[in-house]
C-alpha cells in the first residue's frame, strides 16, 4: 500500500530556523522541496551568510580529518550525541594527527615494500646470469636495463653511442628475459657515470633503479638483502597497525562526533533549499499525511507558537514522492517491486498481491516435500547468518522461505518426496494430481491459474483506469475482459464442458470485445486490437511454464532415483544425492525467476502504473534532498 | 512408427523453440548485462527483457504436449 503524502509549508521566525531543522533531521519525516522548484512559492532562496558558509567549511574539514583517521583504524559506530564537544575533538585531532600521519606513512611504505620487493627480486634474478663474473668490479659501475622487444634495435644504437662517448672501455651484455622483455647489463668506468647516465636518459630503455636502501650493492648481494627484508616487513606492518589502532582507539567518542557532524552539516546545507522573507523562513516539503498533526504539535510544544506548520494543496505539476507501507510479512516483497520500478504516486502498490501469488506459483512448480524442507532449512540458515550484512539477503531469504513453505504444501498435494520416493517407500498417494502421469489435467490447471491471474490483473486495471478517469484505457480493459469471456465460453464448449448453446453468447462476446478494442485504439486499432487479444491469450498460455517446470523437476528426481537404484548401495546413494542436490539448486533458482517473470510480464502489464519517485526524507541517516518535479 | 514420428514432432516443437529462445536470450542478455554495468537500477527491467523470449519455448512445449496428448492417445 502507498502512504498518502501531504505537501507542507513550515513558516517561522529566522531565529527558530536551527531548532526546526534539528527537529526535522532527528525525526527524518520530511522530504525537502527546493524553494526554487516549489510552484506555489514565489520567494527568493534563503541565502547563506558568510558565517554559515564558514561554519560549513570548517565542519566539512573536521569531518574529512575524522574520516581519514577512522579509515585507518575503524572504531565501533556509536549513536549521535547532542553533547559532542567539537572543539575537544579538534584539539585531539591537532595533537594526534602528526603521529597518526607518521604511522600512516610508515604503513604505506611497508605496504609498498611488500608489493615491490618481490618484483625487484624477480627482475634481478633474471638479469643475474648476464652479470660478468669478473674478479673485481671496483672502479666500475653496473647498470641493469630492461628493453621492450619491440625496441631491440636500441642495444645496437646504445653500443655505437657509448663507443662514441667513452671509447671501447665498456661492456653491454643482453639476453631475452621473457616474451616481452630484453634484459641488458651495462658495465663502464665509474668516472664516466654522469655522461652515461645522461645518455641513458635519452634512450628508450627502462633502468632498473633499486630502492635507496639497496642502491650500489652488487646484484647477488642485493637479492639476498631484499629477501631478508621481505621476511622482516610483515612483523613491522603488524606492529605499526597495532600502534595506530591503540592510538586511535583511545578516542572512543570520535564515531559519535562523526555522526553529529553529518547532522550539523546536513542541517546547515538544508538552509539553502529554504525560502526567505526579511524576517522569516519558509520550508517546503513532502511528508506522510498521518504525520502532519504530530509534527505540528511537536513543534508547538518545543518552540511555542513561533513556528507554523500548514498543509497546502500541491500544484497539478507537482507529484508527491512514493512511500510504500505494507504489513511485516509483505515488506520484503517491496524489494521485488522496486527491482522493476516504483508505482506512480496514487497507483496500486502490487506488493501484497506479489506476497500472495509469487510463493504460491513457486510452490506449484517445485512441489516436493523433501525439496521444500531442505530449501527452507538452507535459506533459514543463510538468512540467520547473513541478514545483518545485507538487506537484500534478508528480504530475498524471507521470500524464499515463504516459497519453500508453499513448495512443501504442494509436495503433499502431489505426494512427492524426492520425486516418487514418497510413493515407493511410504505408499503415499496424491491428494489431487499425480504430476508424473496426469500431465493433461496439470496443464489445464496451470492455464486456468493463468486465466484467473490475468483476469485479476485486468480487473485491477479497470479499477485503476476508472480511478484515474482514463476512458480509453478503461474501454480497452473492459473490451479485453468481454472478448476473453467470449473466448473462454467457446473453448469450454469445444472441450465439452458446456452445452453447445453457449457458442452463440461466446462468439457474440468475442466480437463485441474485439470491436470495442478496435474502437478504443483508434485508427491503428484494426491491427493492434486483435494483436492485443492474441498477446493476452499468449500471456495466459505462458502460465504453462508452471506445469512444464514442475514436470521437468519430477522427471529429474525420478532419474536420480532410478540411477540411485542401480549398482552398489553406497554408489547409488552418492549418485542420487548429487542429482537431488542439482535438482534442489535448480529448484531454488528457476521457479523464482519464472514466478517473477509471470508477475512482471504477464500480470503487471494489465494494471501496473510505474514511474514513482522514492521518498527520501531529510535526516535520519539520509542527506538533504530536493524534490525536482 | 507413427508413435516415433509423433515423438520426433513433439521433440522438434520444444527443441526449435528452445534454440530460438536461447538465441534471443543470448543477444538480449549480453546487451542487458552491458546496460546493468552502466546503470544497476535497470536490473529488474533487464530480467524482464531476458524473460520475454521464453514464451517461444513455452508455446513449443504447449504444441508438444498437444501432439502427445491429443494425437498420441
Amino acid at each position: 500500500m502507498q502512504v498518502p503524502m501531504a505537501k507542507i509549508h513550515v513558516l517561522g521566525h529566522r531565529r527558530r530556523l536551527d531548532d526546526v531543522l534539528e527537529h526535522l533531521y532527528e525525526t527524518g519525516s520530511v522530504q525537502l522541496i527546493d524553494v526554487t522548484q516549489d510552484a506555489s512559492l514565489h520567494l527568493p532562496p534563503l541565502s547563506l551568510d558568510e558565517e554559515h558558509v564558514r561554519q560549513i567549511e570548517q565542519l566539512r574539514y573536521l569531518r574529512a580529518r575524522l574520516d581519514a583517521a577512522l579509515a585507518l583504524a575503524p572504531l565501533p559506530a556509536l549513536p549521535a550525541r547532542a553533547d559532542v564537544d567539537l572543539a575537544k575533538i579538534e584539539a585531539e585531532l591537532d595533537a594526534d594527527t602528526p603521529q597518526i600521519e607518521r604511522l600512516a606513512h610508515q604503513l604505506d611504505d611497508l605496504g609498498a615494500e611488500l608489493d615491490t620487493l618481490p618484483r625487484y627480486v624477480a627482475s634481478l634474478k633474471r638479469l643475474l646470469p648476464l652479470v660478468p663474473e669478473l674478479p673485481d668490479l671496483a672502479g666500475y659501475e653496473v647498470v641493469a636495463l630492461l628493453i621492450d622487444v619491440a625496441h631491440q634495435g636500441v642495444i645496437g644504437d646504445l653500443n655505437a653511442e657509448m663507443e662514441e662517448l667513452i671509447g671501447s672501455n665498456f661492456t653491454i651484455l643482453s639476453d631475452r628475459v621473457d616474451a616481452q622483455t630484453i634484459g641488458a647489463v651495462l658495465v663502464f668506468p665509474r668516472k664516466q657515470s654522469a655522461r652515461v647516465q645522461d645518455l641513458l636518459g635519452h634512450e628508450r630503455v627502462t633502468r632498473v633503479r633499486l630502492p635507496d636502501r639497496f642502491a650500489g650493492m652488487p646484484f647477488q648481494q642485493a637479492i639476498s638483502a631484499m629477501e631478508r627484508r621481505l621476511m622482516e616487513v610483515p612483523a613491522e606492518l603488524d606492529a605499526t597497525r597495532h600502534e595506530l589502532q591503540r592510538l586511535i582507539g583511545t578516542h572512543i567518542d570520535w564515531p559519535a562526533a562523526r555522526v553529529h557532524l553529518d547532522a550539523r552539516i546536513a542541517q546547515l546545507e538544508a538552509v539553502g533549499h529554504l525560502g526567505a522573507t526579511p524576517h522569516t523562513f519558509v520550508l517546503s516539503g513532502w511528508m506522510p499525511r498521518r504525520g502532519v498533526a504530530t509534527l505540528r504539535s511537536d513543534l508547538a510544544r518545543k518552540l511555542g507558537g513561533e513556528v507554523i506548520v500548514e498543509e497546502v494543496a500541491p500544484a497539478p505539476s507537482e507529484t508527491p514522492p512514493v512511500l510504500l507501507s505494507n504489513p511485516p510479512p509483505a515488506r520484503p516483497f517491496e524489494f521485488l517491486v522496486r527491482l522493476l520500478s516504483l508505482p506512480r504516486y496514487g497507483a496500486l502498490d502490487p506488493t501484497i498481491l506479489m506476497t500472495i501469488f509469487l510463493p504460491l506459483f513457486f510452490g506449484m512448480m517445485l512441489g516436493d516435500v523433501a525439496y521444500g524442507l531442505i530449501l527452507l532449512a538452507l535459506v533459514a540458515w543463510v538468512r540467520r547468518r547473513f541478514r545483518h550484512r545485507s538487506r537484500v539477503i534478508a528480504d530475498l531469504g524471507h521470500v524464499l522461505m515463504l516459497s519453500a513453505a508453499w513448495a512443501t504444501v504442494w509436495g503433499v498435494v502431489y505426494a512427492e518426496f524426492f520425486g516418487d520416493l514418497g510413493h515407493r517407500w511410504f505408499g503415499w498417494e496424491p491428494l489431487w494430481i499425480n504430476r508424473e502421469e496426469a500431465i493433461e489435467p496439470l496443464l489445464v490447471f496451470t492455464i486456468a491459474v493463468g486465466a484467473a491471474h490475468v483476469i485479476l490483473g485486468l480487473l485491477l486495471g479497470v479499477w485503476g483506469a476508472a480511478r484515474s478517469q482514463d476512458r480509453r484505457l478503461l474501454t480497452q480493459r473492459i473490451a479485453m475482459l468481454v472478448a476473453l469471456s467470449g473466448l473462454f465460453l467457446i473453448v469450454a464448449v469445444a472441450a465439452g464442458q458446456l452445452p453447445a448453446g453457449f457458442v452463440s453468447p461466446g462468439v457474440a462476446g468475442l466480437i463485441v470485445g474485439l470491436v470495442l478494442l478496435v474502437a478504443a485504439e483508434g485508427a491503428l486499432g484494426l491491427v493492434t486490437g486483435p494483436l492485443e487479444l492474441i498477446g493476452t491469450v499468449g500471456n495466459i498460455l505462458s502460465y504453462l511454464r508452471i506445469g512444464a517446470i514442475g514436470i521437468a523437476s519430477v522427471y529429474l528426481a525420478r532419474v536420480a532415483n532410478e540411477l540411485g537404484a542401480t549398482g552398489p548401495l553406497w554408489l547409488g546413494i552418492i549418485i542420487a544425492a548429487l542429482f537431488h542436490a542439482l535438482n534442489v539448486a535448480l529448484g531454488a533458482f528457476s521457479p523464482t525467476i519464472q514466478s517473477l517473470r509471470l508477475h512482471y510480464v504477464e500480470f503487471f502489464s494489465k494494471f501496473y502504473e510505474e514511474g514513482g519517485r522514492e521518498y527520501e526524507p531529510f535526516g535520519n541517516g539520509s542527506t538533504a534532498t530536493s524534490s525536482r518535479q | 512408427m507413427e508413435v516415433g514420428l509423433l515423438a520426433i514432432g513433439a521433440g522438434l516443437a520444444v527443441g526449435l523453440g528452445a534454440i530460438a529462445t536461447g538465441y534471443a536470450q543470448g543477444r538480449i542478455g549480453s546487451a542487458g548485462i552491458g546496460a546493468i554495468a552502466e546503470k544497476p537500477e535497470l536490473t529488474g527491467r533487464v530480467i524482464l527483457l531476458i524473460a520475454i523470449p521464453e514464451t517461444l519455448v513455452i508455446l513449443g512445449f504447449a504444441v508438444a504436449a498437444m501432439i502427445i496428448i491429443l494425437l498420441g492417445g
